[in-house]
């Protein structure tokens, strides 16, 4: 029983995690149709460069944070820029596989400035277990879920409230509309995809600071796709709900079923997750089954 | 449209033939005898980089049918080609059967195991599909892993080498007469298939799949036909892979090596049967001269950081694929039309 709870929490709460991650592809997803297959190379390459500020060049927390988002926006702004913009209104295969080289470009430079490619940050948070009731879970992983917490808030305050939010849901909604209204649809993308990459690079401090550094982070972002396929390519409360879903099914399983199977059950639980949910609803739980016209 | 000035068909054959001209039978019989003699003038370095060569364009020829021709997406050809690879492992290493009977069973093994992943293809496209087959990938690769009562798990399994009735192919040479056939054959199937109703149908629905379905195309059949199809290829190359190599372990078959098939018929050109060949050789030649010539020079002559030489493949290969992708989206495959359509209007070019 004990046991139960302590997959249950940890399960969530890395699930936050995730859902942090997916939020970010969503909201590529919805305002260029996009679909983002480098979101685990933009996590790991975050989680370098935030090595590189707090272990290598010594930053203290309050100037290396910081620093971290202002390259993570500046990473968006250039890859939306330099490699999407020239490809708007190709066919969606060519803005499917120009991620994927943009990907693989990142672990490139990843390998060449930090070739031991595994490393661990500093600790960011207190690390002595929680007791809650019988399960025993560490600071981390509730610091995470509270971080991701956070954070959906303000999203969700920002697309509410902001002029500019409102204005990247509209773009969402109907591209030509909002052309139309003199709204610049260039800089809605660019300011969607520097939001992505904050949101991988936060992603990639909390799963760091949990498991170090390694390029198990690019798995991290693969489990975000299982996120979003679960929870519907388009919907924010999708990924919000199917992040701590990802998340338990993965420790659930992990816990009960390798004396099952085989060992290493839990890494490939999201993806067939996957599979199952191609197969039986492939626009997810809150997705938008599109209609198409010849 | 595409033949010199003075020819002309008078029957709807003539027109239709894939060698219409003598210069053209010249030119290919020149490459059959130029590809045929290679071993008596090429070393066995360069026979194994052809070696390889040969095989991946079998593997990427299927991707082009299936992403190129069909335009169904797949970032997990790495795992078929792994199951092919070990379907053909286990039939001879461990059942001791014939080389050709592994070589058709790992075909038809990867075709199936594509069908099963081709299936949500029905219902969905584009980066559903594309999610779904780096999934498959993941499954396979954790199976292969792990399964190891059968495929020998992380420790890998040994392949014997190829050999059909009493003679083995031992010599890089011998290894490359097979290789090179092989890869003759399927290149001319493939050449053929979007010759056909066939092909045809994959074309349509590559361009629009509803209007495809609308016109009477079976999207389903054809959808998985192409599956079937793509993978199939991708078993052959495993099983060659596997009987050139001698031993197969699931680390040969990554994601980045499924990314790296997309990336060379991006680069050669989607939906040619030039576009493979061009793009393949492009990247094997120069995976071979950096990581052979270029990189070892480097680092002989100026102190290099210590992630130059595992960091710089990647960096150029992703670069590549996106700077194709940006600039010259129809890939090699085009320049290598306009240097055709030059070379017969020259020198009135008008």
């Amino acid at each position: 029983m004990d046991e139960l709870l302590q997959f249950v929490i940890t399960g969530i709460t890395v699930g936050m995690v995730y859902a942090l991650i997916a939020l970010g592809f969503v909201l590529v997803w919805k305002s260029s149709g996009v679909a983002n297959l480098a979101l685990g190379q933009l996590v790991l390459i975050s989680a370098w460069f935030t090595y590189g500020m707090l272990v290598q060049a010594g930053l203290p927390l309050w100037l290396g944070f910081p620093l971290v988002v202002l390259f993570a926006l500046a990473l968006g702004w250039i890859i939306e820029r330099f490699v999407l913009r020239p490809l708007i209104a190709q066919p969606i295969l060519s803005l499917i596989t120009v991620t994927l080289g943009l990907g693989y470009f990142i672990e490139g430079v990843v390998t060449f400035i930090w070739p031991w490619s595994v490393d661990a940050l500093p600790r960011l948070f207190p690390r002595e277990p929680l007791h809650i009731g019988t399960a025993v879970v560490s600071q981390e992983y509730l610091w995470a879920a509270a971080i991701s917490l956070v954070l959906f808030g303000l999203l969700s305050l920002y697309f509410k409230y902001n002029k500019m939010g409102i204005a990247m849901r509209a773009t969402a909604d109907d591209q030509m509309a909002v052309q139309a209204c003199g709204i610049p649809v260039t800089k809605i993308f660019s300011r969607s995809w520097m939001f992505a990459c904050v949101l991988a690079a936060v992603g990639g401090i909390l799963m760091s600071s949990i498991g170090g550094i390694t390029f198990g982070l690019v798995e991290t972002g693969l489990k975000a796709f299982s996120v979003v396929i679960l929870g519907g390519l388009n919907s924010f409360l999708g990924a919000i709900v199917a992040g701590p879903l990802i998340g338990l099914a993965e420790n659930l399983g992990g816990g009960y079923l390798t004396p099952l199977t085989w060992p290493g059950v839990r890494e490939v639980i999201p993806f067939i997750i996957i599979i199952i949910v191609m197969f039986l609803k492939p626009y997810g739980l809150f997705g938008e089954v599109r209609i198409e016209r010849i | 449209m595409d033949l010199p000035a003075g020819i002309r068909n008078f029957s709807y054959a003539t027109d239709m033939a894939i060698f219409r001209t003598k210069t053209h039978w010249a030119l290919l019989l020149a490459l059959l005898v130029i590809l045929f003699t290679a071993p008596l003038y090429w070393g066995n370095y360069w026979l194994g980089v052809a070696n390889l060569i040969g095989i991946t364009i079998i593997a990427a020829t299927g991707l082009n049918i299936l992403l190129g021709y069909c335009g169904q997406l797949s970032i997990g050809h790495a795992g078929f080609i792994a199951v092919g690879a070990y379907t053909a492992a286990v039939l001879t290493n461990r059942l001791e059967l014939p080389f050709l009977v592994g070589l058709i069973s790992a075909g038809v093994a990867a075709g199936l195991i594509g069908l099963i992943f081709g299936i949500p293809s029905v219902r969905v496209k584009g980066f559903y599909l594309a999610i779904t087959t780096i999934a498959a990938q993941f499954i396979i690769i954790w199976v292969i892993n792990h399964w190891s009562s059968v495929t020998g798990g992380f420790t890998g399994i040994s392949v014997p080498l190829a050999s059909i009735g009493g003679f083995v192919f031992k010599s890089e040479a011998s290894q490359f007469y097979l290789i090179i056939t092989i890869t003759i054959i399927c290149i001319f199937f493939a050449k053929n298939l979007v010759r056909t109703r066939v092909g045809r149908a994959f074309i349509a629905i590559r361009d629009n799949d509803l209007a495809a379905e609308v016109m009477g195309i079976n999207l389903f059949r054809y959808k998985l036909l192409a599956f079937f199809i793509g993978c199939f290829l991708a078993g052959i190359a495993g099983s060659l892979l596997a009987h050139w190599i001698g031993f197969m372990n699931a680390e040969q078959f990554s994601l980045t090596e499924s990314i790296l098939y997309i990336g060379m018929i991006i680069i050669g050109g989607l939906g040619t049967t030039i576009g493979p060949i061009l793009g393949v050789v492009f990247i094997r030649l120069l995976q071979q001269v950096l990581t052979v010539q270029v990189v070892p020079f480097l680092e002989s002559t100026v102190a290099l950081p210590a992630g130059f030489a595992s960091g710089v493949t990647p960096m150029l290969f992703g670069l590549a694929i996106v700077l194709f992708l940006v600039l010259e989206p129809r890939g090699l495959a085009h320049r290598w039309m306009l240097f055709k359509s030059a070379y017969r209007l020259w020198p009135f070019s008008y």
